[in-house]
């Protein structure tokens, strides 16, 4: 006899009444209708009650802006999970935000027309400011009627809330260029320096800059557009498009490279190996806190605003679309009016190194005031807004042939 | 009874060993590539997805010199580092498999070192080598000498980048051929009169040239689909098949055409793995009569 037939034996003497015998077959199923129980219990919406649910706040947006510090006091004060997810430019979060993602996402960020695209398209739901507190402490540059582009464009309602702003403007040695040469964009295009310019490889703003040179060279920039609306880099005519192509074209043999990312942008100004780039000022700003510290002699300046005109943005927090739970779009103006705090806006500044759009002079080091441009808030209204290209399709033609060529 | 009999066969056996592997190529592989074979035939419209059946997508890409530049540059690429890896990764297997001894693991552990970090992390290695503030390109300032402009952010500069990156593969695949390899031939080929070259040439590579083929296509396909070592290395000129490709589904969003270029280089991919497969001939290749660890 085997020990299994044994074992049952002993068993069976103790449980007369019934057969309560303990197979591997009845252990299995007891066990998986026991797992099916607690499955089910555990997701069945009679378990927990809303209160103890701890609600998740998801964004997309620019890595930088995700500083754990904010985050976890956030998570702290409303009892709540705030988790991310990053995009590098404007339309890779609108090609994720299309492709589903306003399921995934309750906030976005968003500069220039963008905001307004996002609800045109239906991707994104209004901002109530009323819920926004510390919106008065934003500079009056970035709200209506000064700035409209956060606002609904036929509507009132707004779109969008201002975060951070900046231009997209020339970073340049000063020992090796002229201030002259500095200020315009064809500093960019110089043959004069040559192997020592550079560009990021940002393909809406390689073009939309060119964009701007070119038109302002055709006498377009100030003439009715076709569309009747005031000259947008981002809406260029076919012949302005191959302007710009010839001219990125013309470039290429004077540039070190295009930089993939700001560090690479900033070893190569610290070799002075490149000599002026466009880019955010964040590299200038770098350079010349190192030069006021006496960590370096390099001198670079920072020009916003090229005589052609130049770019600039101001980053915002949206609500999505898939936003349909009140207690959620509480929680997301929350989040927006937490990080639009003062205190928070002066952390942004200083460990970012992005400017706010909330007046926070008096609580900056004079340095940052300056370096942030904060003292000219205003010249936001000159720059032309980063913007979606009008045709991709065009815009992807002519990038690929400036690759190409 | 019949069911009784599939249930109890080998067939049943063989079905449900095969059957993970089935799913995981249905579902990663097939349904995404036929995804991508539908939107192919679509347009897009700023941003959109248009299902308005055309062939304008494969006639911009196989007639526009633009994209045919970029379809040329990867593909030469491709053969380069696959070529040079291939001469550099034999001496490298055959010194392992034969005097390694029992190094041999270790040895070949160091080979696959690289990969102990991320691609990232190993093409911003690469960067600080042959940048322009490089370790190569300061050195040579440093004793009074021009810096080499080839090494910055150029097409040397990704072919060599790639070459480090997809090296091992080659080495490994080759190694694991030689282990297998019965040395013993190679002496009864020199008693015969043969050369060392020609022994080599005759047994040594056609008796491993799977594990060549193996090699080839692991260097070859990866190097064609490159984005990310261009992208660092490659400078104003360095974009290849792979950056625009990538361009259409990140920044541009004209994803049928970024399909239809999926479509072009998966075929090519394996155009190139059926020609060096077809090069093999199974009653040579990969069969020496020895049997591993004897």
């Amino acid at each position: 006899m085997s020990k299994t037939t044994n074992q049952k034996s002993d068993s069976q003497k103790n449980t007369p009444a019934t057969d309560t015998t303990m197979t591997r077959r009845t252990v299995l199923k007891k066990g998986a209708l026991g797992a099916a129980v607690l499955a089910t219990a555990s997701v069945g919406p009679w378990v927990r009650t809303s209160h103890s649910a701890q609600l998740e706040l998801r964004w997309l947006g620019w890595e930088h802006y995700n500083v754990k510090k904010l985050t976890s006091e956030f998570e702290k004060k409303y009892n709540c999970k705030v988790s991310a997810g990053f995009f590098d430019g404007n339309s890779e979060c609108y090609n994720k935000l299309r492709a589903g993602g306003t399921k995934d996402f309750d906030l976005f960020m968003a500069d220039g027309f963008w905001p307004r695209l996002y609800f045109k398209q239906g991707l994104s739901q209004a901002t109530d400011y009323a819920k926004l507190p510390n919106i008065k402490g934003c500079f009056p540059s970035f709200l209506p009627p000064n700035y409209n582009l956060l606002k609904e464009e036929n509507g009132t309602g707004m779109v969008a809330a201002p975060n951070c702003w900046g231009g997209y403007g020339i970073s340049y040695n000063k020992d090796k260029i002229a201030k002259e040469d500095a200020e315009t964009i064809y500093c960019l295009f110089n043959p004069k320096f040559k192997g020592h310019l550079s560009t990021s490889a940002r393909f809406e703003e390689n073009i939309a800059l060119a964009g701007i040179l070119v038109c302002y060279r055709m006498g377009t920039i100030n003439k009715p557009r076709p569309d009747g609306k005031s000259f947008n880099p981002y809406v260029l005519t076919d012949v302005e498009l191959a302007g710009c192509k010839k001219l990125l074209i013309q470039q290429k043999p004077l540039l070190v490279t295009r930089w993939n990312d700001e560090d690479t942008l900033e070893r190569l100004f610290r070799a002075q190996v490149a000599w002026a780039s466009p880019e955010w000022s964040g590299i200038y700003r770098r350079i010349e806190f190192d030069r006021l510290d006496g960590k370096s002699k390099l001198n670079f300046a920072h020009v916003l605003k090229p005589k052609e005109g130049g770019l600039g943005w101001v980053d915002t927090w949206g609500i999505t679309a898939g936003v349909k739970d009140s207690e959620k779009l509480e929680l997301c103006h929350k989040w927006i009016n937490y990080r639009l705090k003062k205190e928070n806006m002066v952390y942004v500044a200083k460990e970012i190194g992005w400017a706010p759009t909330v007046d926070v002079r008096d609580m900056l080091p004079e340095r940052y005031v300056r370096t942030l441009f904060l003292n000219q808030t205003d010249s936001i209204k000159d720059l032309y807004q980063f913007d979606a290209p009008s045709s991709p399709e065009k815009w992807e033609r002519v990038w690929s042939e400036v690759e190409a060529a | 009874m019949a069911v009784k009999q599939f249930l109890h066969s080998k067939d049943l056996k063989a079905l449900a060993l095969s059957l993970p592997g089935a799913l995981f190529i249905i579902f990663f592989l097939f349904i995404p590539l036929a995804t991508i074979v539908v939107y192919s035939f679509w347009r897009t419209e700023s941003y959109t997805m248009i299902a308005d059946w055309n062939l304008n997508n494969y006639l911009t890409i196989l007639t526009t010199k633009t994209y045919l530049t970029f379809l040329f540059r990867s593909l030469s690429m491709s053969l380069a580092v696959s070529f040079i890896s291939l001469i550099y990764s034999w001496p490298v297997a055959y010194y392992i498999a034969k005097y390694g001894g029992r190094y041999r693991l270790i040895l070949t552990m160091l080979t696959a070192a690289p990969f102990f970090t991320g691609i990232l992390l190993r093409v911003t290695a690469m960067q600080q080598i042959l940048g322009p503030i490089g370790v190569v390109n300061m050195f040579l300032s440093n004793i009074g000498l021009k810096p080499l402009h080839l090494l910055m952010y150029s097409h040397y500069a990704t072919g060599l980048g790639l070459i480090y990156l997809w090296i091992p593969f080659m080495v490994l695949a080759i190694y694991l051929s030689l282990l297998t390899f019965d040395f013993k031939l190679l002496d009864a080929a020199m008693i015969n009169g043969a050369s060392p070259l020609r022994a080599f040439w005759e047994v040594t590579l056609p008796l491993n040239w799977i594990g060549t083929c193996i090699g080839l296509a692991l260097v070859f396909i990866p190097t064609f689909a490159a984005t990310i070592t261009p992208k660092f290395l490659g400078g104003v000129n360095g974009a290849l098949y792979g950056n625009i490709l990538a361009h259409q589904f990140g920044s541009t969003g004209t994803w049928a055409l970024g399909s239809a270029m999926g479509v072009l280089m998966f075929t090519i991919s394996s155009l190139f793995v059926f020609i060096v497969f077809k090069t093999v001939n199974l009653n040579r290749s990969g069969y020496t009569g020895k049997i591993a660890g004897e």
